[in-house]
């Protein structure tokens, strides 16, 4: 009885302490990414094009493009020896190639700027930025300034990180 | 992604003429055999593309072709070519290129962003061998 007892209570007491947390450190909710295309491949986009997560938050990148291949890769030396435009302290990620219906999970946990982009699809600006935390968080880092690694298209797709702040998703219907 | 194909190519370069040679009979039904391979086991795509179906290529004629395309009951639907944009403007022509059988009723030409393979802008130029194989493709 008293076993019982002391186990209620302490789950009631984490019960209140999640509750009583900052929604920005309470909320880590699962964000899904979605790889699309047109039906004859015309387009390719990452949807939403930009998000805004807080820290540890998981964000799951799903191929619904029935007819190609997709991988969510960031910009990183450790990949392809790409100039790296995710923060430094951050760790890399590569999905690899998806096929229709596969997905791939990361954590992000350092507050800051990640770009990402996709192999085979790169050279038509199939590009994605996601924004942990705010400039508030320590060990935030801002945007890569670097502009001789990637295309003038692909640095025209991406949001500003003030874009992705105000409306939390930018949305890409039709990749236009 | 590519080094699979790149291989077999150097491999594979010297059949690729005889396979149109000896005849299109045996390109009619899937598998057409050596030395085509299907392209969903060498790249990461679907074994059926909507729109394309089941592709089959020489990985020697890469980019350009000819794909042959199939329908679900592997059935010679298409034969595709895939030209990269950048190199049509930068003088690179593509002749003379095979088809999977004679008989096209008709021919779709449009923009494709890339995609494993051919992972740069360029034209799929799609010739349809009977008047079902289009719907056949969809999906
Ligand atoms: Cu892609």
């Amino acid at each position: 009885m008293i076993i019982a007892r002391r186990r209620a209570l302490t789950m009631g007491g984490s019960v209140f302490a999640a509750l009583a947390a900052p929604a920005i450190l309470r909320a880590a909710p699962l964000q899904v990414v979605k790889m699309q295309g047109s039906a004859r491949g015309e387009r390719v986009w990452f949807n939403p094009l930009g998000v805004a997560i807080p820290a540890d938050s998981t964000v799951r990148f799903v191929n619904h493009d029935p007819g190609n291949g997709h991988t969510a890769t960031a910009y990183h030396p450790d990949n392809f020896d790409r100039v790296r435009r995710i923060p430094q302290a951050a760790a890399p990620w590569d999905s690899d190639f998806l096929l229709p219906d596969e997905s791939f999970e990361v954590t992000f946990t350092v507050p800051g700027v990640y770009d990402y982009y996709c192999i085979p699809h790169e050279m038509a600006a199939m590009v994605g930025r996601i924004v942990v935390g705010t400039p508030l968080d320590t060990g935030w880092e801002g945007p890569s300034t670097d502009t001789t690694d990637v295309s003038p298209e692909v640095l025209a797709t991406l949001p500003t990180v003030e874009e992705i702040h105000a409306r939390g998703r930018i949305e890409q219907k039709d990749g236009a | 992604m590519f080094k699979p194909m790149i291989l077999s190519a150097t491999l594979l370069a010297t059949s690729a003429t005889f396979a149109f040679a000896e005849g299109h009979a045996a390109m009619l039904q899937s598998p057409p055999g050596e030395p085509f391979v299907q392209v969903s086991d060498v790249l990461p795509l679907p074994a059926f593309i909507p729109g394309l179906g089941t592709l089959f290529v020489s990985p020697d004629t890469l980019p350009a072709g000819p794909f042959l395309a199939y329908d679900h009951d592997g059935m010679l639907s298409a034969t595709v070519y895939m030209t990269p944009l950048d190199e049509l403007k930068n003088g690179v022509s593509y002749d003379d290129l095979a088809v999977g059988t004679h008989e096209v009723i008709a021919v779709d030409v449009y923009y494709n962003a890339g995609h494993p393979g051919v992972d740069v802008p360029h034209a799929h130029i799609v010739l349809y061998h009977d008047a079902e194989a289009k719907a056949r493709l969809a999906k």
